[in-house]
C-alpha cells in the first residue's frame, strides 16, 4: 500500500514538474515573442518620427516657395477671394471650407499625420 | 542455539510499531524532498524568467532625454526628435588599441588620436563615449570596420525640419537634449520632458503654439527681401492678433538656427523683438495722444502752435519737415510733428505720463513662454526734456515685443493683452482689464488709418486696399558716443488691420536702411518700413484669414 502510494506520489511530483518545465518553456517563448514585437514596435515608432521630420523637410515653406513661382504660382491676392455668398447663382465653392481662404495650390499640405 | 538466541530478543523488540514508525519517517522525508524540489522548480521556472526579462530592460542609463514635439497653430511640425546613434567604445574588450585610434581618425579628423589611444587604453572602463549623434550612413561605415569594443547605442536628438524658420522662438536644447533657451525652455520648466531609457519617440503630448509656418515664413521672407533692398543690417517683424495677444508670427534678422547653438552668442543675431531695447521713434506718438485723450488734455480736434520750436534748458526740439502753420491733434499724428507730440505732453506732465505708461505695460519688465523679455530701460531723470523726448519715442527704450502688445490695447478698444505663444484657449482668458477708454480706442484707429489714406499721412506706402490697414511710422536715431548718430536709423511701422474692427497687429523694424533711388534718397520710416508692413499685410492677410472689404 505504501509501495503504491509512493510510487503514485513520485509519479505525480515528475508529472507537476514536466507540466512545470513546458509552461515555462511556453511562458519563455512567449516572452521572447512580446518583445520581439515590442522591439519592433520601437523601431516602428522610430521610423515614423523619422518619416515626419523628413515630411515636414521636404514640405518646409522654404523648399515649397521656389518651387511653386518656378510653376508659375504666387502668393494669393486679396483681390483673389471673393465671399461665397457673393458668387452669382450662389455656386458652391469647391475644396476650400468657409472661412479659410487657403487654396490648396499655393501652400503646402497642412496636414499632418495623426498622433497615436 | 542460535534461534534460542536471537528468538527472544525479537520478540522483546516489538516489531510492529517500529516498522510503522521507520516508513512514516522515510515517507515524510520523501514528501518533504519531493515538495523542495517542486518548490525549487516552481520558483526557477518563474522568478529565473523574471529576472532575466528585468535584467534585458535596464540597460545602463543615459543622460538624454525625449523631449514633446512643437507644432504649429495647424498641426505642422516645428520640432521633434529622432533616434541618433551615439558611437562609444568599451575598452576591456578593445583589442588592439592602435587599429581602433587608425580607423576612427580616418572618419573623424577632429578626433585627437593621443587624446583618444589614452582614454580608449584604460581597461579599467567600460564605456567611453566617442560622438554622439552621428548619421545613420555614418555609423553603418564605422559598423563595416568590425571593430571588437566599439558599438552604438541610439540616443534622442532634436531636429528642427524648417531650419532657421522662428529659430528666436524656438530656442535650444543642449548635449542632452535639455531645453537651454526660447520654447524649448519653457517646455522643460511647464510641460515636462521624459528620461531617454523610460520613454520612446512619439510617447509624450505636442506643444501647439501659436505661430502659423506659412505666415512666419511670409513675415522672414519680406524681411529678407528689405533687408536687401534697402541694404539694412537687420530687420524685426511681428504679428500679433490684437484680441488675445497671441503671436502668429516673430521674426527677426540675421536668423538663428535652432539646431546651431553657438549661433546665439553672435551679437549681431540678438533676437531683436524680445532681447533687445530700442528707441523706437514717432510711433511712441500713438501712446503720448492715446494719453492726452485717455486724460481729457486734448481732443482730436485741439489746436496747437507748434511753429516755434521747444526748448528745454540746452535742448531745441524742432520738426524735421515743419509745416509753418499751427496743427490739430490729428495732423500732429498724421504730419508726425515732435513738437506738437511734445506740447501734449508737456500739458500731461511727466509724472501722468510716467502712471500711463506703467498702465501700458511699458514700464515693468515683461516674460512670454519664449522667456524673459528684455527689461525697458527708463530715463535716469524723468524731467521736462525728457517728458518731451519720450513723448515722440526718445530716452525710453522698449523691447519691440512689449510695444506691439501695448499698441494692441490701444487698437482693439482698450483691453489689456499680454504676448503669448501659446494658443488661447478659454483656459488661458484673463480677466478683462481695461487699459484705455472705448473711445480713446476708436480715436487712435481712426488716426492710424487716416495717416495711411490722408495725402499727408507718412504711412501712405502701407496701404492694401481692402484691408483698411491703418499706422504709424517712426524713424528713430540710434544712440552713440555722445549723442545720436545721423543718417544711422531704427526705421518702424506699426500697422493694425482691418482697422474698423481690428484682428491682427503687425510691427516692422528695419535697423540702419541705407537711402535708395527708390526711396529718394531718404531713410525715413515712410518709405521703407511702412511699403514692407503693407507687402506683409497683403500677403499674409488672406492665409490669416481676413478677407478683403
Amino acid at each position: 500500500m505504501l509501495r503504491i502510494t509512493s510510487a503514485v506520489v513520485i509519479g505525480l511530483a515528475l508529472a507537476c514538474a514536466f507540466t512545470l518545465y513546458t509552461v515555462s518553456y511556453d511562458t519563455r517563448e512567449l516572452d521572447q515573442l512580446v518583445q520581439s514585437k515590442e522591439r519592433r514596435i520601437e523601431r516602428l515608432r522610430s521610423d515614423i518620427a523619422v518619416l515626419r521630420a523628413e515630411l515636414a523637410y521636404l514640405s518646409r515653406p522654404e523648399r515649397i516657395e521656389p518651387l511653386a513661382r518656378a510653376m508659375g504660382f504666387e502668393p494669393a491676392k486679396g483681390e483673389q477671394y471673393v465671399e461665397p455668398e457673393k458668387l452669382a447663382g450662389g455656386t458652391s465653392v469647391q475644396g476650400d471650407t468657409p472661412g479659410d481662404p487657403r487654396p490648396a495650390t499655393t501652400t503646402p499640405s497642412q496636414q499632418q499625420p495623426e498622433r497615436r | 542455539m542460535l534461534k534460542a538466541a536471537i528468538g527472544p530478543a525479537r520478540h522483546n523488540l516489538d516489531p510492529a510499531p517500529t516498522y510503522a514508525i521507520r516508513s512514516f519517517a522515510v515517507a515524510l522525508a520523501m514528501v518533504v524532498a519531493f515538495s523542495a524540489i517542486g518548490g525549487q522548480l516552481v520558483r526557477l521556472a518563474l522568478k529565473g524568467q523574471i529576472v532575466e526579462s528585468r535584467a534585458a530592460m535596464t540597460q545602463p542609463l543615459t543622460t538624454s532625454f525625449w523631449r514633446p514635439d512643437i507644432l504649429d497653430r495647424n498641426g505642422r511640425l516645428l520640432a521633434t526628435d529622432v533616434e541618433a546613434p551615439t558611437l562609444y567604445a568599451d575598452p576591456a574588450l578593445i583589442i588592439d588599441v592602435d587599429v581602433v585610434v587608425e580607423h576612427l581618425v580616418q572618419v573623424f579628423p577632429e578626433f585627437d588620436p593621443v587624446e583618444l589611444r589614452r582614454s580608449l587604453s584604460d581597461r579599467n572602463r567600460r564605456y567611453v563615449r566617442l560622438k554622439r549623434g552621428i548619421s545613420p550612413a555614418l555609423a553603418q561605415r564605422i559598423h563595416n570596420f568590425g571593430l571588437p569594443g566599439i558599438a552604438f547605442r541610439n540616443e534622442p536628438k532634436r531636429v528642427y525640419p524648417n531650419g532657421s524658420l522662428a529659430g528666436h522662438v524656438l530656442g535650444h536644447v543642449n548635449i542632452d537634449n535639455k531645453g537651454t533657451s526660447g520654447i524649448e525652455r519653457y517646455i522643460d520648466e511647464a510641460i515636462g520632458i521624459e528620461a531617454a531609457h523610460a520613454g520612446a519617440p512619439g510617447s509624450l503630448e505636442p506643444l501647439r503654439i501659436s505661430l502659423d509656418i506659412a505666415v512666419q515664413h511670409a513675415v522672414e521672407d519680406e524681411l529678407r527681401a528689405a533687408v536687401q533692398q534697402f541694404g539694412a543690417k537687420g530687420a524685426a517683424g511681428v504679428i500679433l492678433d490684437v484680441n488675445t495677444g497671441e503671436v502668429l508670427a516673430a521674426a527677426s534678422l540675421p536668423p538663428v538656427d535652432p539646431a546651431d547653438r553657438t549661433q546665439s552668442l553672435d551679437p549681431a543675431r540678438l533676437d531683436k523683438l524680445a532681447d533687445g531695447v530700442y528707441e523706437l521713434g514717432s510711433i511712441f506718438k500713438t501712446l503720448t495722444i492715446a494719453m492726452a485723450l485717455e486724460a481729457g488734455t486734448a481732443d482730436l480736434d485741439k489746436i496747437y502752435d507748434v511753429r516755434a520750436p521747444l526748448r528745454v534748458g540746452r535742448y531745441i526740439i524742432r520738426d524735421p519737415y515743419p509745416v509753418g502753420r499751427p496743427l490739430s491733434v490729428r495732423e500732429i499724428f498724421v504730419r508726425s510733428s515732435n513738437v506738437g507730440a511734445g506740447m501734449l505732453a508737456l500739458e500731461l506732465g511727466s509724472e501722468r505720463q510716467r502712471a500711463y505708461l506703467e498702465r501700458f505695460g511699458l514700464i515693468k519688465p515683461i516674460r512670454s513662454e519664449a522667456g524673459p523679455i528684455a527689461a525697458p530701460k527708463l530715463p535716469r531723470r524723468w524731467g521736462k526734456a525728457e517728458t518731451i523726448t519720450i513723448a515722440y519715442g526718445h530716452g525710453l527704450a522698449v523691447a519691440p515685443l512689449q510695444f506691439a502688445a501695448t499698441a494692441a490695447m490701444l487698437v482693439n478698444g482698450g483691453l489689456f493683452v499680454a504676448p503669448t505663444f501659446r494658443m488661447s484657449s478659454p483656459e488661458t482668458a484673463r480677466p478683462v482689464q481695461r487699459i484705455v477708454s472705448p473711445e480713446t480706442s476708436a480715436a487712435i484707429r481712426d488716426l492710424m488709418r487716416s495717416n495711411v489714406v490722408s495725402p499727408h499721412g507718412t504711412g501712405r506706402r502701407a496701404d492694401v486696399p481692402g484691408y483698411e490697414v491703418g499706422g504709424k511710422t517712426g524713424t528713430a536715431e540710434l544712440p552713440g558716443r555722445g549723442g545720436y548718430i545721423e543718417d544711422s536709423v531704427i526705421a518702424s511701422f506699426i500697422a493694425a488691420f482691418p482697422m474698423s474692427a481690428p484682428k491682427y497687429l503687425v510691427l516692422v523694424m528695419l535697423h540702419e536702411p541705407k537711402p535708395t533711388e527708390a526711396t529718394d534718397g531718404r531713410i525715413t520710416a515712410g518709405v521703407n518700413a511702412a511699403p514692407v508692413a503693407g507687402s506683409i499685410i497683403a500677403r499674409t492677410g488672406p492665409l490669416l484669414g481676413v478677407l478683403p472689404n
